[in-house]
């Protein structure tokens, strides 16, 4: 099946905005992220391999793990999950180790339901003072933190 | 020595007048004067953004001439085609084994569905087949006996 998949630099100067399709409902692809058993059949370049220390998926919660290269090194990795509105949209913070990912950028995954087929939106944010400022106010505050933890109960009693 | 860092890198390339600035620095090495033209700028203004971007390593200014010329650094630029590279790289292959993992847990699931399938149709068989024999003995208790 042909993927169809793109990754546009220049809608936005800072960020990188990719989208592509996927043949399968959207609560299948949402839940190929929430549990590091599914994470661990796709995540990372062809011939890598992940290894997961840690996995807490909640908003404030972090994914720590190992990426092992076809060269042979590892690449330490640490995932801060911000946002997680099922089965819509998962933003998080990636990076913050020098050896890999010396940036801190932050990525938001959309999720939109095409009926039996899933459009995935892919943005990664360039750092930039203003927007670390923007984090940092927004989940930093007990309010903001508040807020999206009263979203997750939401729905978990929705799932109830 | 500036440490150069992707952080101040994007930050320093997240302006327009300074990706304008760039742009112009690659066709060569020019003075301050020379890019305040077309930015419509005061010379200070255009001076702090190119100390923003002397401190992300994006460009140099020399030392040699009283006017300081300003030329471009490829390397914090190769720095962020190395990282675009990766990033890249990232997006296109693990969605593609993100894409065969989803099609191999669907047909799991349609195998799945099968077996429970057949395994409720041999089980309505085995009842219809129960059912069937009783009547049959139901039916052989009905008949008269000769």
């Amino acid at each position: 099946m042909p993927a169809t998949s793109s990754l546009d630099l220049d809608r936005d100067p800072r960020s990188i905005i990719g989208t592509r399709e996927f043949d399968a409902p959207r609560e299948l692809v949402f839940s190929a992220w929430t549990d590091p058993k599914h994470l661990a059949q796709w995540w990372g370049p062809n011939g890598f391999t992940t290894t997961t220390y840690s996995f807490d998926f909640r908003p404030g919660g972090t994914w720590r793990f190992v990426m092992h290269g076809p060269d042979g090194r590892d690449y330490q990795n640490l995932i801060t999950f911000e946002e997680i509105v099922p089965p819509e949209r998962i933003v998080y913070r990636h990076g913050g180790t020098d050896d890999v990912e010396p940036a801190q950028f932050r990525q938001t995954v959309i999720f939109e339901d095409l009926g039996g087929r899933t459009r995935l939106i892919w943005r990664g944010d360039f750092p930039s003072a203003a927007e670390r400022d923007r984090v940092i106010k927004e989940y930093g505050a007990d309010k903001g933190l508040a807020q999206t933890m009263a979203r997750l109960a939401d729905y978990v009693a929705a799932q109830a | 020595m500036v440490k150069l860092s992707l952080d101040s890198t994007f930050a320093a390339l997240s302006d327009p007048t300074r990706r304008a600035i760039l742009a112009r620095l690659a066709l060569g090495e020019t003075s301050v004067t020379e890019l305040a033209k077309p930015c419509a700028m005061s010379l200070p203004a255009v001076s702090k953004h190119l100390k923003v971007l002397e401190r992300a390593g994006l460009i140099a200014r020399g030392r040699e001439a009283q006017w300081r010329p300003c030329r471009i650094e490829p390397r914090a630029l190769k720095d962020i085609d190395d990282w675009l590279a990766h990033y890249r790289r990232f997006f296109d292959e693990s969605f593609d084994r993100l894409d065969a993992y989803l099609q191999k847990l669907q047909a799991k699931g349609r195998t799945q569905e099968r077996t429970q399938e057949r395994t409720q149709e041999r089980t309505q068989e085995r009842n219809n087949r129960g059912s069937k024999r009783k009547d049959r003995k139901h039916a052989r208790n009905k008949q008269p006996r000769s």
